[in-house]
């Protein structure tokens, strides 16, 4: 519900808001795509791990568990780690072949093509922003939180303590992820690629 | 949460390979949706379609088998199916929800300077200028050689014409943004969409389409014309 709401949310407004300072937004000028795709091959992967992490737990293998999980931790974090390169970036702008500044999303507003040399885009109120960060945003805190609750089992994996009983605690965490997991599934197409499609 | 009726060590050594199966297909439908975007050779409704049906493919996938439903009880999947249903019907309320941004196609304030002729035909409500004074029409009638006051009533203003085109609007408002020329109106059309509307506005001194202000509002949105 939560993350449908956000994703009508965002479509909706990226409908109603499609011009900045009178020409058409396109966003594909602010977006790369191929570090996302790469980002959304890495949580795929990760689901992978997790999954199989569940299943080792489930056999009573804790060593195999320990570093499914370990493999979980590291590719959901090379997915944060995309994400906060994608949106410093995109806070940041991107430079023109004469060194201006262009193509700058804030949470507030846009900065479309410069339209003088020496001269870094004007940034202009736009709605664009705030509904991309808070939803992709939103879901990348959920996969942090994810990144957190794995590191914990990982930690507790060395104390000698994890056994096949705790396979429920651990399955419901692989429930989590996979969650997340399928969140992206929908925000990848919807957000991103849509935006490639006209 | 899976169901481990037979030996577990036995049933989660097999679901590794359908695991990596799954995992290599989503990867590859991954892969589909990105060569589609990349090639640009299919029209827009084309790609949508492929993305939502590849979308579905993927999710599918997830949880039926990486989130163990397969293996589960149906009751976890009917749990699950809830969720989603709520979730759903959320996204398309908030979807049907939408409403349409209001566009202010045109907006415009033009001092009425109609002369006043001989031997013509003026309506109830016309507005003439004559000796620099302004009169309205009191009646229909056909003008003669001379000025008569007759059929004529005095101005106390400057009357201007404003007219508007809304794409869509349940409620407009017209105002002076000159506190020394005031003008206030509003209104609800009786129609909500491709508005096409004017008023008579007398004022106190000549004004300009930018002296005035129009603010239209649709169910969500309230947009200003500066």
């Amino acid at each position: 519900m939560f993350f449908g709401t956000l994703i009508s949310t965002h479509l909706i407004y990226r409908k109603i808001s499609a011009t900045v300072g009178g020409n058409t937004l396109d966003v594909r000028d602010i977006f790369d795509i191929e570090l996302t795709s790469f980002s959304t091959f890495v949580l795929l992967a990760s689901s992978l791990f997790m999954a199989l992490a569940v299943s080792a737990i489930h056999k009573g293998n804790l060593k195999s568990t320990r570093w499914m999980l370990f493999g979980t931790i590291i590719f959901g974090s090379i997915f944060l780690a995309c994400q906060v390169y994608e949106f410093t970036h995109f806070a940041h702008g991107k430079e023109n072949v004469n060194g201006d500044l262009e193509h700058q999303l804030t949470l507030s507003s846009y900065a479309g093509k410069t339209l003088e040399k020496g001269k870094d885009a004007e940034l202009e109120p736009h709605v664009f922003g705030s509904t991309f960060y808070v939803l992709t945003g939103t879901h990348g805190t959920h996969v942090a939180i994810g990144v957190f609750w794995l590191i914990g089992w990982f930690v507790y994996s060395f104390t000698g303590k994890m056994s096949t009983a705790d396979a429920m605690d651990i399955e419901c965490c692989g429930l989590y992820w996979h969650f997340v997991d399928i969140v992206w599934i929908i925000i990848f197409p919807v957000v991103y690629l849509m935006e490639y499609a006209f | 949460m899976s169901g481990h009726s037979k030996d577990p060590v036995t049933e989660e050594s097999k679901r590794f390979f359908t695991f990596f199966n799954l995992s290599m297909i989503l990867v590859a439908i991954t892969g589909l949706e990105i060569v589609i975007i990349y090639v640009q050779s299919f029209e827009g409704s084309t790609i949508i379609g492929v993305l939502f049906a590849t979308s579905v493919v993927k999710f599918i996938g997830v949880v039926t088998w990486f989130m163990h439903l397969r293996w589960d009880k149906i009751l976890n999947t009917v749990l699950f199916l809830m969720g989603l249903v709520i979730a759903l019907c959320t996204f398309f309320a908030v979807i049907y929800m939408q409403d349409e941004h209001p566009v202010v196609a045109g907006f415009e304030v033009t001092q009425i300077k109609n002369d006043w002729k001989p031997a013509n035909d003026y309506k109830s409500g016309d507005y003439i200028l004559f000796n620099e004074k302004y009169f309205i029409a009191s009646q229909d009638h056909t003008s003669d050689k001379n000025w008569s006051k007759d059929s004529w009533n005095p101005v106390s203003g400057i009357p201007h014409k404003i007219t508007w085109s809304i794409s869509t609007a349940d409620l407009i408002e017209i105002n002076s943004k000159k506190p020394e020329n005031p003008f206030y109106y509003q209104y609800s059309p009786a129609k909500e969409n491709d508005i096409e509307d004017s008023r008579i506005a007398i004022l106190d001194e000549v004004g300009t389409t930018e002296d005035f202000r129009i603010k239209v509002r649709s169910e969500a949105f309230w947009v200003e014309n500066n």
